[in-house]
């Protein structure tokens, strides 16, 4: 019941901001107390279906964590600069095809790989 | 919490939703430039740990700005860890903390004041002077790191032997691979191991025994990790280990034992090879004897199988208790001895015990004995614990008891062979080892030594039992110098801090875990007057020999006089000790020229003694013929193996027999609880650099103890609790951690925090190994109980006061 109410407000506020036009939103305020929590402990609550599939990623299994491509609370993003992705992969970055974002074809936090 | 659960949730969900849909953020970006900006990039070594990832550092407008691995890079084949991704942040001026003047009082308990260069190296060269004409040359000593680089350790123990006569001269490595160290001189002859990283592709069993690589070696774990992924049904991973780790999630078999029964462990998998049938006979006939005791008295195999009847599966696994039984152990050995190639791999675990050398040659034991060495994916190999251990201070002669090149002190002809070298009389280096590190703070503590030079290191949190040698290092009659680049523990006892140019702000090598040697050259400027120990040391030199009327002194910085500090200096330092000192020994460099460093996008491994085998990049299997240009040299046969190492003149792998040994501290009914501490994979050793970077500090502010579930409900603790650790040295106060880590009866704590409160070594032991002087860290006895619910914590970095 619980995630089923989480993942409808998810949809709800997803659906308000892309039909009103609010191209924004702020991650939660945090006091610097706060700050000091690992992300993934709260999005193991708040994101449960994200976390599972990074900690079962080779990101997970190898601790990439969700700083390295997300950045902190101060320069957060979302969506992640490719540059961040080009720290580890810069071969594969450098080569990309025209156009496309590395998780178009890796899909975030499954990151498979291309055989 | 100023927000509440269902505030925090619902505002999350925002975020998630706005993932989904592609969009980004806002932000207050602090960081202004991103690796897109870089207008160049700059070739180097990470500063971290000893896997020795090669990546390039971004530079704009002469500022760091990002860090990215290199693809061709043969350590990391381009990926890096979040530390090596972020700490560009502390070069230059990006940070604020750093040190920039140096800093002197008088009293350690007077504020600092911001001096002169030229001042504060009159001091230093006062104060080690008065010091040696008062009370003589052994008042004086050096602790190096093993994060300087090779020119740093060379010229600073070159200075302390050859010019002040004293073998005081020693490093944090002590603290960490002294045992591996006397493992691989003691089985193979030689230290360092005989294969590469080149392995982890090749094997087909893993047995990692007391490391957790997945954090502290984590691009390495990557290797292994993909190997097992691509190869799920024929590659096996066996993790021994009394903790459950990250490590554990790839592991096939996981063999939990009570901290301290590892030699027992080994030594059941050897009687199982041996009752089995496992060994390869060819093998130990042509390059293995038995030996025992402490006149490493010759013995037969029978004697061997003798001593290992004692070792049975069934009684072992009554004695290592956890989750041990004898099929388990039965199964290990047999995967290990029938795998085409077996690479065993450990660190800590296996070193910081009062027998680390008998465990480290124990597992060498098992390579022996089944022949998986020197052929493709199958080596018993020690992961080094920081960048430069080896390079700098197992090759570089930073330990008391070693000068350059693997030469023993002790040994006349070889001590000798190097006052020839530098130029400088016979007899100045005195025969006679110095002090092993806990023996040089213990001198500390009684007042011995009036003079330290602390150099890029912290042991005033990183010794164990450090409360003990702190009270040594607080002495106003102990004159201390600390070379570093941001306040920490040791800077607060310091007299004298002198601030030092950091990584990429000097040109210099690191020697990883795998013998390969990597430049780093200057890419940006150091900020205010901070300098590279290099020039430091040359300075401080000149000022020594006039103070204490000595031309041989001068006589050990005379090659490096003139030369500008962020080049040629380090590389006329690099010249003569690879040249002249490397030259004819077994880790020689002399084709490992700066100019051939350059050139490739990692490094060379040793031996390398010409350019044109550096060029190929070196020795990728030590003692093979046809791979090793040392072993076609020394060949002294048709085998295709030939183990030249210099410590075995019988030219053959030593089989020991080593009892089993428990830790020096026992659990007790007062103490029930053993300790043992570790690093996690956000934080480098004391977190003066890691927690100066806001992402390595947020995803682990404070240090916790973990606590098995079954004793958390025992003791009435929650997760968040905050319980107090108690040893017979000192106590901590830290947040729980409750879950399957540790196994029962035992509970670990990481070692990096700052805090009064967290600082575990206040908690742990300083027993050592009799053989390495390396202290047993990994366990104490200790006990633990509840003190209070959560409590808010902050995050606690040593700062300077204004």
């Amino acid at each position: 019941m619980k995630r089923q109410l989480l993942k409808l407000s998810m949809l709800v506020i997803a659906f308000i901001m892309v039909t009103a036009g609010a191209a924004i939103a702020a991650h939660p305020e945090l006091t610097e107390q706060e700050k000091l929590t690992p992300c993934s402990q709260c999005h193991k609550e708040v994101t449960p279906e994200i976390y599972k599939d990074w900690y079962n990623s080779v990101h997970g299994l190898d601790n990439v964590k969700c700083f390295q491509c997300h950045g902190t609370y101060e320069n957060l993003k979302a969506s992640p600069d490719e540059t961040n992705c080009a720290a580890c992969h810069n071969a594969q970055y450098m080569k990309r095809p025209k156009g496309k974002k590395c998780w178009d074809c890796h899909p975030a936090h499954h990151f498979f790989i291309h055989k | 919490m100023g927000l509440s659960r269902r505030e925090f949730i619902k505002r999350t969900a925002a975020l998630t939703a706005a993932s989904y849909v592609g969009m980004n953020l806002p932000f207050t970006n602090e960081d202004t430039a991103h690796a897109s900006d870089a207008d160049s990039w700059h070739k180097g070594t990470c500063r971290l740990c000893g896997s020795g990832c090669r990546l390039e550092l971004g530079v704009k407008n002469g500022k760091a700005v990002a860090l990215r691995g290199i693809p061709q890079s043969r350590t990391n084949m381009g990926y890096l860890c979040m530390k090596g991704m972020l700490f560009y942040k502390l070069m230059g001026t990006n940070h604020p903390e750093r040190f920039k003047k140096p800093l002197y009082r008088a009293r350690k308990t007077d504020p600092f004041k911001e001096i002169s260069w030229d001042e504060a190296l009159d001091i230093a060269a006062r104060e080690f002077a008065n010091a040696i004409k008062k009370y003589g040359n052994n008042s004086v000593a050096y602790y190096g790191s093993g994060q300087s680089l090779t020119e740093e350790t060379y010229i600073f123990q070159k200075v302390m032997r050859g010019g002040l006569k004293t073998n005081n001269v020693e490093g944090n490595p002590r603290l960490c691979m002294a045992s591996a160290v006397g493992g691989y001189i003691t089985s193979f002859g030689a230290d360092e191991p005989i294969g590469s990283y080149s392995n982890f592709e090749r094997a087909s069993c893993f047995f990692i025994i007391g490391s957790n690589t997945a954090e502290a070696h984590p691009v390495l774990f990557r290797r292994i990790m993909r190997r097992k992924l691509d190869n799920r049904d024929t590659v096996k991973v066996i993790n021994a280990d009394p903790r459950v780790s990250p490590t554990s999630r790839i592991a096939d078999l996981h063999l939990q034992f009570e901290p301290g029964t590892d030699l027992a462990l080994l030594n059941a998998m050897a009687h199982v090879i041996v009752k089995e049938g496992y060994y390869d006979e060819d093998f130990l006939n042509n390059y293995a004897v038995f030996r025992m005791g402490k006149d490493k008295k010759q013995v037969g195999f029978e004697e061997y199988k003798k001593f290992l009847e004692d070792y049975t599966p069934e009684k072992v696994a009554r004695l290592c208790k956890g989750n041990i039984t004898p099929e388990k152990i039965r199964k290990a050995a047999n995967w290990f001895a029938k795998s085409e190639g077996t690479m065993s791999l450990w660190t800590m675990g296996i070193n910081q015990r009062s027998r680390g050398v008998w465990a480290n040659n124990l597992i060498h034991n098992l390579h022996i004995l089944t022949g998986q060495l020197c052929r493709p994916g199958a080596d018993s190999f020690s992961l080094t614990g920081q960048p430069n251990a080896c390079g700098g201070v197992r090759e570089g002669g930073g330990l008391c008891h070693i000068l350059p090149a693997h030469r023993p002190v002790k040994i006349d002809k070889l001590r000798h062979e190097v006052e020839r070298l530098w130029g400088i009389p016979e007899g100045r280096i005195p025969p006679k080892p110095g002090y092993h590190t806990i023996a040089m703070f213990e001198a500390v503590n009684q007042g011995k030594i009036k003079a330290i030079w602390i150099n890029c290191t912290s042991p005033a949190q990183s010794l164990p039992n450090c409360d003990k040698y702190r009270k040594g290092m607080k002495r106003e009659d102990v004159f201390m110098i600390v070379t570093d680049i941001f306040p920490t523990k040791t800077t607060e006892l310091a007299n004298l801090i002198l601030p030092t140019a950091f990584h990429f702000e000097k040109t210099g090598v690191y020697g990883c875990t795998e013998r390969r040697s990597q430049l780093t050259v200057k890419a940006v400027d150091a900020p205010g007057d901070a300098m590279p120990e290099v020039w430091i040391v040359r300075e401080w030199a000149l000022r020594l020999a006039k103070e204490l009327k000595d031309p041989v002194i001068k006589k050990c910085v005379e090659p490096f006089l003139g030369k500008e500090p962020d080049y040629e200096l380090p590389k006329a330092i690099w010249d003569e000790y690879t040249q002249k000192l490397t030259k004819g020994r077994d880790n020689d460099l002399r084709g490992a020229t700066y100019e051939v460093l350059e050139k490739l996008p990692d490094g060379v491994q040793w031996p390398a003694p010409t350019k044109e085998w550096a060029l190929k990049g070196g020795t990728d299997i030590k003692f093979v013929r046809g791979l090793d240009p040392l072993a076609d040299k020394h060949a002294k046969n048709d085998l295709p193996y030939q183990f030249y190492g210099p410590a075995h003149k019988d030219r053959k792998l030593w089989v020991w027999l080593r009892p089993m040994k428990g830790p020096e501290e026992m659990p007790d009914s007062e103490y029930p609880f053993y300790l043992s501490t570790g690093r996690i994979i956000d934080h480098w050793h004391t977190s003066s650099m890691t927690g100066r970077i806001k992402e390595l500090m947020r995803a682990n502010p404070y240090a916790y103890v973990e606590v098995n579930p079954k004793d958390a409900e025992k003791l009435g603790i929650k997760p968040g609790d905050m319980v107090e650790v108690v040893s017979r040295r000192g106590k901590n106060i830290l947040p729980a951690k409750v879950y399957v880590g540790p196994c029962e009866g035992m509970v670990f704590v990481y070692w990096h925090d700052q805090d009064e409160d967290r600082m575990i070594n206040r908690v742990t032991k300083d027993a050592f190994d009799p053989g390495s002087k390396e202290p047993e860290f990994k366990i104490c006895a200790c006990r633990i109980r509840k003190v209070s619910g959560p409590k808010p914590l902050k995050p606690f970095l040593v700062h300077m006061k204004s």
